[in-house]
């Protein structure tokens, strides 16, 4: 296990490599550069290149490439074009609040599309079926910056009873943070908590047709444990694949759902990094969120083999 | 020649009669002093601000949150008459090339250190390094600092309007500490001499400012305006909160969240109006909807094929749909009531003649190339305007399409590509509020928006443009201003489709504030 989980992150090294070459060319093949948003419409020639070389973007692209890897290697990620802060830092600042807040918004996926999707199968062809099927349509049809901005409508100004926005830290305040993060967690968690009912319900479905559950059951085996024991264990694989997914859902969508909400957390950082090209931004939060997703896959991989002892790895003992 | 505090004289402020007159009025009022004092004042802002380094950026959301707590030498007033504001004593040479400034006593930097003219000196040889948007130093040879309280710039030539240039706030050469002034673009610590000083920024969250116990008001006015004249921090603190999603804004002004709300959508106007504790307050001429052709790329190359475009338009359909009915018409590139304004060539705007257009084309010998109309979508007001213009081009037999991109690339794309575009869409805000030779700046060699070939532009324009910037007289001045804009139209160097205006939102608690191009928080208090 140790081996296979070490060879696991050697490999990782290369594909971080490789994704931030790829984001760079990206970002680079597209017009417009963090002179041109900060100078705006009105900047002449003559002050767009002054601000090119304030910020090093004179400079020939295969040296600011090799500029980007020397300090990488270092644990440098440059510092922010527009922020005038290190990246690393602006990361590391900002990587808690959206990781609470997904966290938070994984375990209202995990509640509610875990017991949606298992009390549906349970209940076949039932009207409780239908309207977990319903519900979870509804998750997956409706937009998270919609779903955000009813939920203000409602929640804040004609109830009163959660703040339209911001952020507290959990440190500071622990309530104040759950009113503040509720809702942006509720907006991400609605269309994953929907594919999480109907995976669960018919992995559910599937396994209860299984022989050995008959077995069980005819064993007399209550249904609980039945359930409990022996179907939901078989069900969790799937489940934790999508689980990965969803994870890596959750942190994409926060780049909208923060800015509705005003949470400075990397989504927020990012899409503003994006629409001012500041590029070593985009660059580290990008090779933050891809070693973040690599991470979280060899994770993934490795709770696999200790779900299922069948399942043998390269490497693994 | 000495000149007095307040408003500068006719000579070198060029603008109405009365500016003068009005100032000395003004002078004779009691001063503000703030009616109630305390509370934590929080203002949503539309946009998010990345830095507080006021040399190196051009961005309203950065000017919003730091003249509040930077100052100038000279600054603008509410007409944008150029108003002493650091400075105490402006005077000129006689042979009008030597400006001497002398400091006001008692001034001191929020890290109470008193302002002297070193702090002044090291300001702008850091504005000329790492400054944007220099024009207003183009015509300075160099400046100096003889004694502690006194600043001179020398210029190469004489240029009557450089007060008016140097006030320009567009990227304000604001006055920070010399060891401040020394350190890199986008590295200083925000420390001003205004009335409020700088107590945290969170990225993308906020920014808070408290109230500078040391301040010492300018009296040049006896109250703000603009962003001049007497100052006064009257709340506690203010909070800056970036409320990007308007949604999300104006929910937070309802409940009470935020005390004002920059930038209303007209969608939500009616309804705000009606909300009991809120109170809409609205600046009529807040921008210009404007867009420029690409004079480099066919079939824009063509004067008679630009000419048909504009005779094409109906300003009142483009208007309508570019805010919502929040508009008003205006044939020329400054606002109604400015010291400029003129509407010499209003015979070229809002012709909604598609039957001329069809003649100019034929005279052009159009042969259906397409026209590009390049956009984006996060400004509505851009958007709407290209979708109904390119139906209205369309119908007079032009072979108009979009192109479509985010903000960012279709601004770098119409500043870096003379092709695979033909008209861009934009709007001017401050470049039209600061008078006649700002808001044609971008016309002008070596700006050139309108991507003339080989970057040079008109010769009669650019004649005209030095006109105005050089001519002794105001009327002078003006006369340049109107003969520029007529060839702006005439050769359609750019097309002003009329006035936007901008509506914000406040609790009824709040008072004293005023809507202006940037937000202002001194001389706001709650009542009591």
């Amino acid at each position: 296990m140790i081996g296979y989980t070490i060879s696991r992150l050697l490999q990782a090294i290369p594909i971080l490599l490789i994704v931030s070459l790829i984001a760079f060319g990206i970002i680079h093949l597209i017009p417009g550069d963090a002179a041109t948003v900060i100078g705006g419409p009105s900047a002449t020639p003559a002050d767009l290149a002054r601000i090119r070389e304030n910020l090093g973007l004179d400079q020939p692209l295969h040296i600011q490439i090799l500029t980007f890897y020397a300090n990488l290697f270092q644990g440098d990620l440059g510092r922010s074009l527009l922020l005038g802060i290190p990246v690393t830092e602006a990361v590391l600042a900002r990587s808690p609040i959206t990781i609470g807040i997904a966290i938070y918004s994984l375990v209202l996926t995990i509640v509610f599309g875990l017991a949606t999707g298992i009390i549906a199968a349970l209940n076949h062809n039932r009207w409780i079926d239908q309207a977990a099927t319903v519900f979870a349509l509804i998750g997956v049809s409706l937009p998270n910056f919609w779903l955000a901005l009813v939920m203000i409508v409602l929640f804040s100004v004609h109830l009163g009873w959660l703040p339209t926005g911001g952020y507290v830290p959990f440190t500071q305040n622990p309530i104040g943070w759950f009113r503040t993060a509720t809702m942006p967690a509720v907006a991400l968690a609605l269309l994953q908590a929907g594919l999480l009912t109907r995976i669960t319900r018919s992995t559910m479905l599937e396994v209860l047709s299984q022989d050995y559950i008959r077995t069980a059951r005819a064993k007399g085996i209550s249904e609980w444990r039945v359930v409990g024991r022996h179907a939901l264990a078989n069900v969790m694989m799937p489940v934790v694949t999508v689980l990965g997914l969803i994870l890596s859902v959750l942190l994409s969508g926060s780049i909208v759902i923060e800015t509705i909400f005003g949470i400075p957390g990397i989504g927020a950082l990012l899409g503003n990094a994006i629409a001012s090209r500041d590029y070593p931004m985009i660059q580290g939060g990008l090779f933050f969120i891809t070693a973040a997703l690599l991470l979280l896959n060899i994770v993934v991989d490795v709770l696999y083999t200790s779900l299922d002892p069948r399942i043998r790895v390269t490497g693994g003992k | 020649m000495l000149l007095p505090t307040g408003k500068l004289p006719l000579s070198l402020a060029a603008f109405t009669a009365c500016a003068l007159l009005c100032g000395t009025s003004a002078l004779a009022q009691d001063a503000f002093n703030c009616p109630a004092t305390g509370g934590d004042l929080i203002v949503g802002m539309e946009a998010s601000m990345s830095s507080l380094d006021q040399h190196t950026n051009t961005s309203s959301a950065t000017r919003n949150v730091a003249m509040n707590i930077f100052e100038t030498l000279v600054i603008r007033d509410e007409e944008m008459n150029p108003v002493a504001d650091l400075a105490d004593t402006i005077s000129v040479s006689d042979d009008g090339l030597t400006y001497t400034f002398t400091l006001r006593e008692g001034v001191s930097f929020h890290n109470g250190k008193p302002l002297t003219s070193a702090d002044v000196l090291a300001s702008f040889d850091r504005y000329r390094d790492v400054g944007i948007n220099r024009a207003s130093l183009d015509v300075v040879e160099g400046w100096e600092a003889p004694d502690d309280m006194t600043f001179v710039i020398t210029l190469v030539r004489v240029q009557p309007t450089f007060l008016e240039s140097l006030s320009s706030y567009t990227v304000p050469i604001v006055i920070m500490p010399a060891e401040e002034a020394a350190k890199p673009a986008g590295q200083i610590d925000p420390i001003g001499t205004g009335p409020f000083e700088f107590v945290e920024f969170v990225p993308d969250s906020h920014v808070r400012l408290a109230r500078y116990d040391g301040y010492v008001p300018n009296e040049t006015l006896p109250e703000l305006s603009g962003f001049a004249g007497r100052k006064q921090a009257c709340v506690d603190t203010v909070t800056f909160r970036m409320l990007t999603e308007p949604g999300a804004r104006m929910a937070a002004l309802e409940t009470g969240e935020i005390h004002i709300a920059e930038n209303v959508p007209t969608v939500s106007q009616e309804r705000l109006a009606n909300t009991e504790g809120v109170e809409l307050l609205r600046l009529q001429n807040f921008a210009l909807n404007i867009g420029y052709p690409n004079w480099s790329a066919p079939p824009t190359d063509n004067r008679l094929v630009r000419q048909a475009m504009l005779a094409a338009l109906d300003m009142e359909e483009i208007m309508e749909a570019a805010t919502d009915g929040a508009y008003e018409l205006n044939a020329s590139f400054q606002f109604p009531g400015q010291g400029y304004y003129s509407t010499a060539g209003e015979e070229f705007y809002n012709q909604a003649d598609p039957d001329r257009a069809r003649e100019l084309l034929a005279e052009a010998g159009y042969n259906n190339e397409p026209i590009v109309l390049l956009t984006n979508q996060q400004f509505p007001s851009m958007y709407n305007s290209a979708l109904v213009m390119a139906a209205q081009l369309q119908a007079a037999g032009m072979n108009a399409e979009l192109r479509v991109l985010d903000w960012p690339t279709a601004l770098a794309t119409s500043e870096q590509e003379t092709q695979g575009w033909n008209f861009f869409y934009t709007f001017w805000a401050t470049v039209t509020a600061q008078g006649g030779p700002t808001s044609l700046r971008n016309l002008a060699d070596p700006n050139n928006v309108y991507k003339p070939v080989d970057n040079v532009g008109d010769p009669d324009f650019n004649a005209a443009f030095d006109a105005i910037e050089a001519g002794e007289t105001i009327e002078e001045r003006r006369e340049a201003f109107a003969r520029a804009q007529e060839i702006a139209f005439e050769e359609v160097m750019a097309i002003p489709f009329g006035i936007m205006s901008n509506a914000q939102g406040i609790r009824t608690e709040v008072e004293g504030f005023v809507p202006f191009y940037n937000t202002r928080v001194s001389n706001v208090w709650f009542a009591q």
